[in-house]
C-alpha cells in the first residue's frame, strides 16, 4: 500500500480556498471515508452479509478525486467540476449517486469562482442539498438526505459567524455528527435494527475528513489501486513477497509530542516503513511489526490511542494473490466476451437489453434470455453509472432496455438515460428474479414503447425472497435474530429468522401466500450444492403440490438461495 | 357459377366440415420410418399423437406430388367446376404450393380457371378462409369474388400459438426466427406467431395457463373480431385456451384439431388462436 502524507503549512484561519486546497481538502475527505469504509459497511439495517454502503460511497469519492489528483488548476471552480463529473460517472449504489449529486451541487454553487469564502461555500452546500433531494423520487428523513440540508444550515450559520473557513467546517462537521446521530429517532427501522443510517454516516465522514485535514491534520492517502476498487478492475498479477508481522495504526493523543522521537523510538524498536505525522497534540501513527502489542503498549505511555488497527500481513498478501490468481485464471484461456461486459451470440433484434448480474449461473441465465450485456455487480459491489453506460454503448441497438436487477443499483441506472444518446428506459427491477419476469415478457414483435411498459408491469408480478445468513444479532421489524441464523427477507424486507433454513423458507412462502402462485424457481447460491438445491426442493414441493418448482445455479454470493414465485 | 374450393390437409378440416361445404382436401403425407401414412385419410390427429409419445421413431412430412393436384383438379372440373380456388399452406413452411402451382399447369388450357393460392398461414389459419370462400362459392360468387373473400380475409388473420416445447419445430426445420428463443436455461411456453408465411416468436411465458392469459390479452388488443379458430392437438387444452379467451371473446369459434402433418412440427401440447379481425369500416 502506497502511503504519502501532507500537511499544509499555514496559518489555522483560512477565509479564502483555491482550487489546490480545495482538491487537497477532498482528497483528504476521499482517504478518510476511505479508512472507515468497512464501519459504514457495517452499518447494515438489516443484519445481511453484503453491506456496501461503505464500499461505494468510498468508490464513488474514489472516482471523484481521480479526476483531480493530478490536476494543477488553481480555480475551484476547474477543480470542482472535475470532481463533479468524475463522482457523475463513477457513481455507485443509491448513495453514491445522492453523493454525485451533492459535489455536483458544490460545484454548482462554485461555478465561474476561482477562489471561494465561507459565504460562497455555504451557498454551494445549499445547491447540493437541493440536489440532493432532487436525486431521489421519494426523499425520506433520516437518511443522507437529513444530513445534507442540516449541513447546509449549519454552513450558513458558520458563515454568519465570520470568515474562518475552518471554524464553518467545524459548524458543518458538528451538525452531520448531530444529524446522524438523530437518524434513528427519524426512521424507526433503524432505531430498532440499533444503527445509524449508513448512507448520513458516509457523508459525515467524508466532510469530517475534509475538516481534519484544515485542521492541519495528515490524513493518509487512499491507496493508488485498492483491491476493491471495482468488479472490472482485475487485480494485478501479485506474489508474495516477504510480508510478514502486522501493520499498525493508531491516533495518539497527547501534549507536547514530539514527533522526531517518537518515530526514531518505534524504528528502534522494530518497526518498518513508519511514518508519523501531525502536531503536537495529535499524531496519526503508521507502522509494520512483528510485536503489535509493543507498539500500542508504547503508544499509550504518550497519551490516549484512538482509531486502532492491526493488520495481519502475512494474511493481507496471501488473500490478495489468492484472489489476484484465480482472476487471472480465466484470463489464461482464450476470452469469450469483451473483457468484464460479455456479449453473447444472440441479441433481441432492434431493442438491445443490458442487466446486471452476479453470479455464474445468473451470467448465463441472463445470456440465455438474449441479453446483449451483462454488467457484473449485485450484493457484493454495485456497478457505477458510468460501467452501466459503457454497456449500453456498447449494445447493439440504438433503443436500449436496461435492468438494474438491485434496488442499490436503481439510482445509478436513472442516471444513464441522461447521459446517451440512445434511447434508454430502465426497468425498475429490484431484484435478480425481476429481471428474468421482465426478460420474459419481451415480444419480439412489439415495439419499443410497448415492450418497456410490458417489462415494467412484468417485474413487478413475481415475488422475490431471499435467503441467507445473520452477520449479527439484531431485533428489527419484529423479528428476533441471532447472530449466524438463517433470514428470510420478503421482497427485501426482513420476514423471519430461525436456525433451520427450512422453517425460513417455508416461513417466508407462506408469508407471500405462495399457494396463489403457479411456479417457483429456487436459484442457489455459491457455497450450496445442486444436490442440496434439489433436496430443498423436494421439501418445498411436499408443502406445495400443485406448484411447480425449477431448481437453477445461480452462483450468487453470500445468499444461499433466491427464491421467485410467480 | 359452381366455383369448387381445394386446400390441402395442413388446413386440419376434419372429414365433416370438408364434406358440409364441397371442398377437396390434398393430402401431404407423414412416414413414420418405413410407415407412410396420408395426413387425414389414413392417420388421423388422436391417433397420430397416441403414436408420437410412444414411437422411438420420430416422423417426417413430404409435400403432395403436383401429380395429386393435378388429378384433383381433373376430378372437379368432371364434375362440372367453372372454376377452381385452391388455397395452400404457406410456400414458406412447404413445397405444396408450388407443388399445386405445378398440378395447375397442365390445365391452363382449359376452360376452367384454376387459381392458386398462397395462404401465407397454416392450419386454422388456412381452414377458416378455405370455408369462408367455399360459402361463398357455394353462394354461386364467381371464381374472383371467392378469391378475394379468401385473400381479403387472410390479410385480416392473427396466430397466436402456445407450444410445450420448440423441440419439434427446430426438428423439423421450420422454427425459422423463433430459434432465438433456444437455449433458454429457464423452462417456458413458447408463445409463436405466423407472419408473413413464417414462425415467428413473440414472448416467453413462463406457464401455460399465462401463455393462455397472454393470447387473451393479445386478442382483446386486436380489437372487434369478426372469428376465432382455435387449433388445437388435443381437446383438453382447447378447452383451456377457449376458457380464457372467453373472458374477453364472446363471438364464434370454430375448432379445428392439429392435423398429424402440422402435429409433427409442432408437437403435442400446442394450442393456438387464429383471429380474422373485422374489416375496418370504410
Amino acid at each position: 500500500m502506497e502511503q504519502t502524507t501532507r500537511r499544509i503549512s499555514r496559518p489555522r484561519r483560512i477565509s479564502v480556498f483555491d482550487g489546490q486546497d480545495l482538491k487537497g481538502v477532498l482528497l483528504a475527505g476521499a482517504s478518510w471515508l476511505e479508512q472507515h469504509r468497512e464501519t459504514i459497511n457495517a452499518l447494515n439495517v438489516f443484519p445481511v452479509p453484503d453491506g456496501d454502503t461503505g464500499t461505494n460511497m468510498s468508490a464513488t469519492m474514489r472516482a471523484a478525486v481521480k479526476e483531480i489528483a493530478e490536476a494543477s488548476d488553481n480555480s475551484a471552480a476547474a477543480i470542482a467540476e472535475k470532481l463533479a463529473h468524475g463522482a457523475l460517472m463513477g457513481a455507485r449504489g443509491n448513495s453514491g449517486v445522492i453523493l454525485s449529486q451533492i459535489l455536483r451541487g458544490l460545484a454548482q454553487g462554485l461555478d465561474k469562482k476561482a477562489t471561494f469564502t465561507a459565504l460562497d461555500l455555504a451557498a454551494a452546500f445549499q445547491e447540493a442539498s437541493k440536489l440532493a433531494y432532487r436525486a431521489v423520487i421519494r426523499p425520506v428523513e433520516g437518511t443522507i438526505l437529513t444530513v445534507i440540508r442540516e449541513v447546509a444550515e449549519a454552513a450558513q450559520r458558520g458563515a454568519a459567524q465570520g470568515d474562518d473557513i475552518v471554524a464553518q467546517m467545524q459548524e458543518i462537521v458538528t451538525a452531520a455528527r448531530q444529524a446522524v446521530a438523530k437518524t434513528p429517532d427519524l426512521l424507526p427501522i433503524l432505531k430498532q435494527a440499533g444503527v445509524v443510517d449508513a448512507g448520513g454516516q458516509g457523508l459525515a465522514t467524508v466532510l469530517e475528513g475534509i475538516w481534519r485535514y484544515t485542521r492541519g491534520e495528515a490524513i493518509q492517502a487512499a491507496a493508488a489501486a485498492s483491491p476493491a476498487q471495482g468488479a472490472e478492475v482485475k487485480k494485478g498479477r501479485v506474489s508474495v513477497e516477504e510480508e510478514f508481522g502486522y501493520e499498525v495504526v493508531f491516533l495518539l493523543r497527547g501534549q507536547h509530542l514530539n514527533l522526531e522521537e517518537i518515530r526514531d523510538t518505534i524504528t528502534k524498536m522494530g518497526g518498518v516503513s513508519t511514518v508519523v505525522a501531525g502536531d503536537d497534540k495529535l499524531l496519526k501513527v503508521h507502522t509494520h511489526t512483528l510485536t503489535p502489542g509493543k507498539m500500542l503498549d508504547y503508544g499509550v505511555s504518550l497519551g490516549s490511542l484512538t482509531d486502532i488497527n492491526i493488520e495481519n500481513l502475512q494474511e493481507q498478501s496471501l488473500r490478495y494473490e489468492a484472489e489476484s490468481r484465480a482472476e487471472h485464471a480465466e484470463e489464461d484461456q482464450p476470452a469469450q466476451g469483451s473483457g468484464d461486459v460479455t456479449i453473447p451470440q444472440r441479441d433481441l433484434g432492434e431493442i438491445a437489453t443490458v442487466a446486471v448480474a452476479a453470479g455464474d449461473g445468473w451470467v448465463k441465465l441472463f445470456e440465455s434470455l438474449g441479453v446483449g450485456a451483462i454488467v457484473p455487480g449485485g450484493q457484493t459491489m454495485n456497478p457505477s453509472t458510468e460501467e452501466l453506460l459503457a454497456a449500453v454503448e456498447k449494445a447493439p441497438s440504438t433503443k436500449v432496455i436496461l435492468l438494474p436487477n438491485n434496488s442499490n443499483v436503481i439510482l445509478s441506472a436513472r442516471q444513464v438515460p441522461g447521459l446517451t444518446k440512445k434511447e434508454v428506459h430502465v426497468v425498475p427491477t429490484d431484484t435478480l428474479p425481476e429481471g428474468v419476469s421482465a426478460l420474459l415478457a419481451f415480444n419480439y414483435e412489439a415495439d419499443f414503447p410497448t415492450n418497456c411498459a410490458a417489462m415494467d408491469s412484468a417485474a413487478k408480478r413475481v415475488q422475490t425472497a431471499e435467503i441467507t445468513t445473520a452477520v449479527r444479532s439484531v431485533q428489527v421489524g419484529g423479528v428476533h435474530v441471532q447472530e449466524g441464523d438463517v433470514i428470510g427477507l420478503l421482497n427485501g424486507r426482513l420476514v423471519v429468522a430461525n436456525s433451520d433454513p427450512l422453517v425460513v423458507i417455508r416461513d417466508t412462502l407462506q408469508r407471500m401466500k405462495a399457494e396463489q402462485y403457479e411456479i417457483f424457481t429456487l436459484y442457489y447460491g455459491e457455497g450450496v450444492s445442486r444436490e442440496q438445491a434439489d433436496e430443498t426442493a423436494r421439501h418445498i414441493k411436499t408443502w406445495y403440490p400443485q406448484q411447480e418448482i425449477e431448481v437453477l445455479s445461480g452462483g450468487q454470493p453470500y445468499y444461499a438461495y433466491i427464491l421467485s414465485a410467480e | 357459377m359452381a366455383v369448387r374450393v381445394v386446400t390441402d390437409s395442413t388446413a386440419d378440416l376434419s372429414k365433416d366440415q370438408a364434406r358440409a361445404l364441397g371442398i377437396s382436401v390434398v393430402p401431404l403425407t407423414v412416414q413414420f420410418g418405413e410407415e407412410v401414412y396420408r395426413d387425414g385419410v389414413d392417420l388421423e390427429s388422436a391417433e397420430f399423437f397416441s403414436k408420437l409419445a410412444t414411437t422411438k421413431v420420430m416422423p417426417t412430412t413430404a409435400a403432395p406430388a403436383p401429380g395429386l393436384f393435378e388429378e384433383t383438379y381433373r376430378q372437379l372440373i368432371r364434375e362440372g367446376a367453372d372454376g377452381i380456388l385452391s388455397i395452400q399452406l404457406s410456400s414458406k413452411l412447404s413445397a405444396t404450393y408450388s407443388s399445386a402451382v405445378q398440378g395447375a399447369e397442365p390445365l391452363k388450357d382449359q376452360s376452367v380457371p384454376i387459381e392458386v393460392v398462397d395462404s401465407r398461414s397454416v392450419s386454422g389459419g388456412i381452414g377458416i378462409p378455405v370455408m369462408a370462400a367455399a360459402r361463398a362459392a357455394r353462394e354461386g360468387k364467381s371464381l374472383a369474388e371467392c378469391k378475394t373473400i379468401a385473400e381479403d380475409m387472410l390479410a385480416r388473420m392473427n396466430i397466436y400459438a402456445v407450444l410445450d416445447t420448440l423441440e419439434f419445430l427446430q426438428r423439423g426445420g421450420r422454427i425459422g426466427r423463433a430459434s432465438l428463443l433456444l437455449g433458454t436455461l429457464l423452462n417456458f411456453k413458447p408463445l409463436l406467431t405466423v407472419k408473413d408465411g413464417e414462425v415467428l416468436p413473440l414472448e416467453k411465458p413462463r406457464t401455460r395457463s399465462k401463455a393462455h392469459e397472454r393470447i387473451a390479452q393479445l386478442l382483446e388488443k386486436l380489437g372487434p373480431i369478426e372469428i376465432v379458430g382455435i387449433a388445437q392437438s388435443d381437446e383438453e387444452i382447447g378447452q383451456q385456451l377457449t376458457t380464457a379467451i372467453r373472458a374477453v371473446y364472446t363471438g364464434p369459434i370454430e375448432h379445428f384439431r392439429l392435423g398429424p402433418v402440422v402435429g409433427t412440427h409442432t408437437g403435442p401440447g400446442t394450442a393456438a388462436v387464429c383471429a380474422v379481425t373485422q374489416r375496418a369500416a370504410s
